[in-house]
């Protein structure tokens, strides 16, 4: 048995007041206990002792079990009672087993995967999504559009032969013109594409509409809004770590340089829809002309680009006029007939809700 | 034990023994892809709390890591799932033409973040007494604060209604309310602060937008009498007048404002502090607007300086603010402050982090 104390440092309280002891330290190779006159604490073993880290120089301990009950020093313990305490904890345990720059090794390829594994898995995973767990995600979110949807018979013959010229083997569920006042077109969960009326009737041609229509077809054919729900969902669980505002950023750039790559091959697949239907992509080339200066020119287009959905309009514009053949003659993608059915569709078809934004 | 003259509170730290833990932490915290600020918080409060002095033994802090994880992965559950369903849910709503619906729909989820922001504040103070030892002794709250959001969210109604003229009131009577509920030891706090006399700070804050407002169309209506301020026509050259009222405007908006607002902070501290007390302890905090100021002053200058770094000294410098202008006085004694019976929380303070509630 060996003893230290009692002195000013060393101290001891005991949980249940905050009165402060300055005990009589008694040990032996089992265990320890303390003695202050008034009372008494142990014996204890030594593993019942937790290390409290980061005391200002000082050392002290807790004992397991008892909350409040510390035990410390002005320094370091005396020698031979250190011997049989535990070190204390500094990054935190499983840190400290291994050490710290193996640890930030180790991590560092872990980190590494998973992200990785997040940002290509979309790719993988969404092809083998069942269609139906697709398409009824798709029902469940558009139903009939709030009664929005424009069909007379001649303006669905009409989408109807562009579906057929533009996506034969593409497993599209419906082509809808919708009473949205946007010029835009959007493809939805379950194979449904939505052509918003301003589209429709601020396009110079059918040709015009065929290219972005076979645009949405491609993002039909690739499953891109089931890749980008999917990736959407392992970045807001992978950067949930961070907090909000970190996390929100990094998470919207992201989506959005993969979402620039998808709408690249989206305009791929167009260009050679349109060849193979002999439709030509001149008028849809124009078409970007516009969109590009509605967004402001090229140049601040260009500028901001690091943060757009959508590729520069430019671009998008010289691919598609590159595809044009000189001197080839194309056919027009829909009849003058045809043609009017759509544009009149919202008009003609007696029972949709009129036009108006969502709310 | 009997306090006068010398600060109760002191900090010892120094920020070069404190820089290896930060520098530590950050780079744990990337490789982890955030995992690890959990233990990295941890590590910074253990390293601040047994560096700030009270009387004479240093306090003590037994949070972990762990916890604060778990509070975390439990709030990600209680709001993740619903949120991301509303989301999904709320555009096929929009889609399908029920937009009424989902506007209804929408301001009962925001009523209810707000309802669980209330608590979250309350509850973090809880978890941060009962993770506080000193002497051996730890603080806490029996209250798991539901009643405290309620009383968050219909006073801070009630202010909204009444244009925001009742804030100060609000601010007070919460802060009241929550401390009333925390105890340390065997005692309860007492916090009765009136919000009377932080009102005129308010009332400047409250008043100064409107100040530049009206002294910008002023301004603008002088300068236009010579000709016409801002161009008419495309292409027409930028009359510098009008560059250098905007500039003029933004300054008054950004620096003005954040200017005020630091006035009426720095009395609302003092003064709900002020408030406090414990058993026979007074607490009080002395930091006036222009310790306030040099702090934020200092804290804009360090991270610019080092290109957002600095950043991860941050709440060093807040807590070193806190404690060195933190003073109690008053007599305790020791024998009499016996061990907490509260139930100390399980997990961290997951609601406040979820909400990105930070606090001194």
């Amino acid at each position: 048995m060996t003893s230290a104390g009692p002195d000013a440092g060393i101290w001891h309280y005991d949980g249940v007041s905050a009165t402060r002891h300055h005990p009589r330290l008694d040990w032996s190779a089992d265990g320890f206990s303390l003695d202050w006159g008034a009372g008494r604490s142990g014996p204890h073993p030594w593993g019942a002792l937790v290390p409290i880290d980061g005391t200002g120089g000082r050392s002290v301990y807790g004992l397991r079990g008892e909350s409040g009950w510390r035990l410390g020093f002005a320094g370091p313990p005396p020698a031979d009672f250190a011997v049989h305490l535990p070190l204390p904890a500094r990054y935190g345990r499983w840190i400290d087993r291994i050490g710290l720059w193996r640890a930030i090794g180790l991590f560092t390829v872990i980190a590494a995967g998973v992200v990785f594994l997040v940002l290509s898995a979309p790719g993988w995973i969404a092809p083998y999504i069942p269609r139906s767990w697709e398409d009824r995600l798709g029902d469940a979110i558009v139903g009939d559009f709030g009664g929005r949807l424009c069909e007379t018979p001649a303006s669905g013959a009409a989408l109807e032969k562009l579906r057929r010229a533009l996506g034969p083997d593409v497993p599209i569920r419906s082509i809808a013109i919708a009473n949205v006042g946007m010029v835009n077109a959007i493809t939805l969960p379950g194979g449904r594409i939505l052509l918003f009326d301003d589209l429709v009737s601020e396009a110079k041609s059918p040709d015009e509409l065929a290219g972005v229509l076979a645009h949405e077809i491609g993002h039909v054919r690739n499953r891109d809004t089931m890749t980008a729900l999917v990736r959407q969902l392992g970045l807001s669980v992978l950067l949930g770590g961070f907090n909000g505002q970190v996390g929100g950023m990094v998470n919207g750039l992201l989506a959005m340089s993969y979402s620039r790559e998808a709408e690249r091959a989206a305009d791929r697949y167009s260009i050679d829809a349109l060849r193979a239907a002999n439709i030509s992509p001149l008028p849809t080339a124009a078409f970007f002309d516009r969109l590009g200066s509605l967004a402001g020119g090229e140049r601040l287009e260009r500028a901001t680009s690091w943060m757009a959905s959508h590729p520069v309009s430019a671009e998008r514009k010289a691919a598609f006029e590159r595809s044009a053949v000189k001197g080839h003659r194309y056919a027009p993608a829909l009849t003058a007939e045809e043609w009017k059915a759509l544009v009149d569709a919202c008009t003609d078809d007696p029972d949709v809700r009129k036009k108006g934004d969502f709310f | 034990m009997d306090e006068q003259g010398a600060h109760a509170f002191s900090f010892h730290g120094n920020w070069r023994d404190y820089a290896p833990i930060a520098f530590t932490n950050l780079l744990l915290t990337i490789v982890t892809l955030g995992i690890y600020r959990f233990w990295a918080t941890t590590r910074t409060r253990r390293y601040l709390w047994s560096q700030t002095q009270f009387i004479d033994e240093r306090l003590e802090w037994t949070g972990t890591g762990l916890e604060l994880f778990i509070g975390f992965l439990i709030v990600l559950l209680l709001f993740g799932v619903p949120i991301l369903f509303l989301q999904f849910g709320m555009q096929a709503m929009i889609f399908q033409g029920y937009a009424g619906a989902a506007g209804v729909l929408a301001l009962l989820a925001f009523a209810f973040i707000f309802y669980l922001s209330g608590i979250a504040r309350f509850r973090m103070v809880r978890y941060r007494l009962s993770r506080t030892w000193w002497h051996g002794i730890r603080g806490g709250s029996d209250d798991k604060g539901w009643a405290y959001g309620w009383s968050y969210v219909w006073r801070y109604l009630v202010s909204a209604i009444a244009l925001y003229l009742p804030v100060p009131w609000a601010m007070m009577s919460l802060w009241n309310q929550r401390w009333s509920k925390m105890s340390f030891g065997p005692y309860e706090f007492r916090a009765d602060a009136s919000s009377a006399s932080v009102y005129w700070r308010f009332l400047l804050f409250y008043l100064l937008p409107i100040l530049i407002v009206v002294l910008f169309f002023g301004l603008m209506s002088m300068m236009s009498r010579n000709g016409a301020l801002f161009p008419t026509h495309e292409g027409d050259p930028i009359d510098p007048r009008a560059a250098g009222l905007i500039g003029l405007f933004a300054l008054l908006v950004y620096v003005g404002l954040g200017l005020v607002a630091l006035v009426y902070y720095a009395k609302f501290f003092r003064v709900a502090i002020g408030g406090l007390s414990l058993s026979t302890l007074d607490f009080h905090f002395d930091a006036r607007t222009r310790d306030w100021f040099k702090l934020i002053l200092g804290d804009i200058a360090l991270v610019v300086l080092t290109l957002g770094i600095g950043i991860i000294f941050l709440s060093y410098r807040h807590w070193k603010f806190f404690v060195t202008f933190l003073d109690a006085s008053g007599e305790i004694r020791l024998s009499e402050l016996t061990q907490s019976t509260t139930r100390a929380p399980g997990q961290g303070e997951g609601l406040a982090d979820a909400f990105d509630i930070g606090a001194i």
